[in-house]
């Protein structure tokens, strides 16, 4: 017998099991993907409304907030999105590879970018970077590349709160205004479709129009604000309770919390969904493999009758 | 009047309403239609939406920011708003006897901590009363 039927049916045995495992997961991500990405079209409103809000409350004149503050960038906090877990495809390769080529420009990361565009260069000096991260994979990220990992959140679990989007955002935000950092970015992967997603970074802090804009256009749907009432009245007539500044206040700090919500929202939507891929990829892997043993061992199970025969008619014949 | 309030979490009420009073740092506020633009900084506190038809509708909100417009819309962007039928009488009473006692044990707290623990009480104390009242109907 040339392979063993034996050996053959315990490995079909195993691929089978693996394939059921596989195939469970699959399913299991694609649930929680669908979550993620039902969470991130019910936060949109209120980032909407806020958005405008503050759109038209920066029309009364030049806000002097200080998280508008644009200073000349020494040390840049990056806040790094990965996952937990692995078993996801290239989902936490791809931020990382993202990661380094941004640390290779550190300059082009360091300069602020004005409402149209034009965007001004760093002062002269070393930037120095240090990485949040988020995710256990992003530790990875930070010792590979030789920075200072400052904190770990790893206990977000699947589907991200608002509330420890909101401990994230107040923890950065308070390290920005005590000029710990100068610029505050996010690494997260864009979820397009289950298909496609693409590692962007967004500047949070100090808070440009253009970079809230950008969140509010990339969301996966987009009808799903419904219609909300126009609005030409200037906003010097509206009643402001108790001032601007307090209304500030409010506004501001919601704006960066949902941006870290929609970023963490995103991740974990690009990350269960490059899993449910990978895992799809695994279970046709399996079944392919399956089949191929499955004819393996029918033709070692063949080979070993053919053999019992030719045996019995060999020994037939040595008795004639 | 176009009514909506939104929280990150998704939208709580959406509908055309009579009236609402809405608590805010200045005190209760009611709001009738045809009402001039105004934009004002919510608390902690109980909403009550009277409906077209005559009924009552209690919300507790844990602050954030209301938002007239020009067309009399109002807007609510709620940190987190909560119908009175969804409201767990005994969860929020523990809630607040644990940040009570937080107040209580830790004498040394930074005022971060003590304002946080304050928010916290104050929201869940709208919370019950909104409840209480729900189950009292």
């Amino acid at each position: 017998m040339a392979v063993s039927s034996k050996a053959i049916k315990t490995r079909i045995k195993s691929v089978k099991n693996t394939k059921k495992i596989t195939k469970a997961m699959e399913l299991v991500s694609a649930a929680k993907m669908r979550k993620a990405v039902d969470a991130t079209l019910q936060a949109r409103l209120y980032a909407t409304l806020a958005q405008q809000l503050m759109e038209r409350l920066s029309e009364l004149q030049e806000p002097n907030y200080p998280l508008f503050e644009q200073r000349p960038v020494k040390k840049i906090l990056m806040i790094l999105i990965s996952s937990n877990r692995g078993l996801c495809g290239s989902f936490n390769g791809n931020v990382m590879k993202f990661g380094k080529r941004l640390l290779e420009d550190k300059k082009n990361l360091a300069a602020h970018r004005g409402p149209d565009g034009q965007s001004t260069p760093p002062g002269a000096g070393d930037i120095d970077v240090e990485v949040l991260g988020i995710g256990r994979k992003s530790a990875a990220f930070a010792k590979k590349n030789d920075l200072e990992l400052i904190e770990v959140y790893d206990s977000l679990g699947d589907s991200p709160d608002i509330d420890d989007a909101i401990h994230i955002s107040k923890n950065v935000t308070e390290k920005f205004k005590t000029g710990t950092y100068d610029k505050v970015v996010v690494l997260f992967t864009h979820f397009a479709s289950s298909l496609t997603q693409t590692v962007k970074v967004r500047q949070l802090l100090p808070v440009a129009k253009a970079e809230v804009d950008k969140l509010l256009t990339e969301f996966p749907n987009k009808d799903h604000i419904g219609e909300l009432a126009p609005d030409n009245r200037p906003i010097e007539t509206y009643f402001l309770e108790p001032s601007r500044d307090a209304i500030f206040d409010i506004v501001i700090p919601r704006l960066i919390d949902v941006q870290v919500y929609q970023a963490l929202l995103e991740s974990a939507a690009s990350e269960h969904s490059a899993r449910m891929v990978a895992m799809k990829n695994a279970s046709e892997a399996a079944s392919e493999m399956i089949d191929a043993l499955t004819l393996a061992f029918n033709k070692a199970r063949q080979a070993a009758i053919t053999q019992e025969i030719a045996e019995i008619a060999g020994g037939a014949a040595a008795l004639e | 009047m176009e009514f909506k309030v939104v929280t990150p979490h998704g939208v709580t009420y959406n509908d055309t309403i009579e009236k609402v009073t809405v608590p805010t740092l200045a005190g209760a506020l009611t709001i009738l239609d045809q009402h001039a633009p105004i934009v004002s900084v919510l608390a902690a506190g109980e909403m009550v939406i009277h409906r077209m038809d005559g009924s009552t509708v209690d919300v507790a909100v844990s602050g954030g920011i209301m938002e007239i417009v020009s067309s009399g819309a109002v807007y609510i962007m709620a940190d987190t708003a909560e119908r009175a039928e969804e409201i767990d009488i005994s969860r929020a009473e523990a809630a607040k006897k644990r940040a009570e006692e937080l107040l209580t044990q830790q004498k040394n707290i930074a005022d971060v901590d003590f304002a946080r623990i304050q928010a916290s009480i104050e929201k869940e104390l709208a919370r019950i009363s909104i409840g209480k009242k729900y189950r009292k109907l």
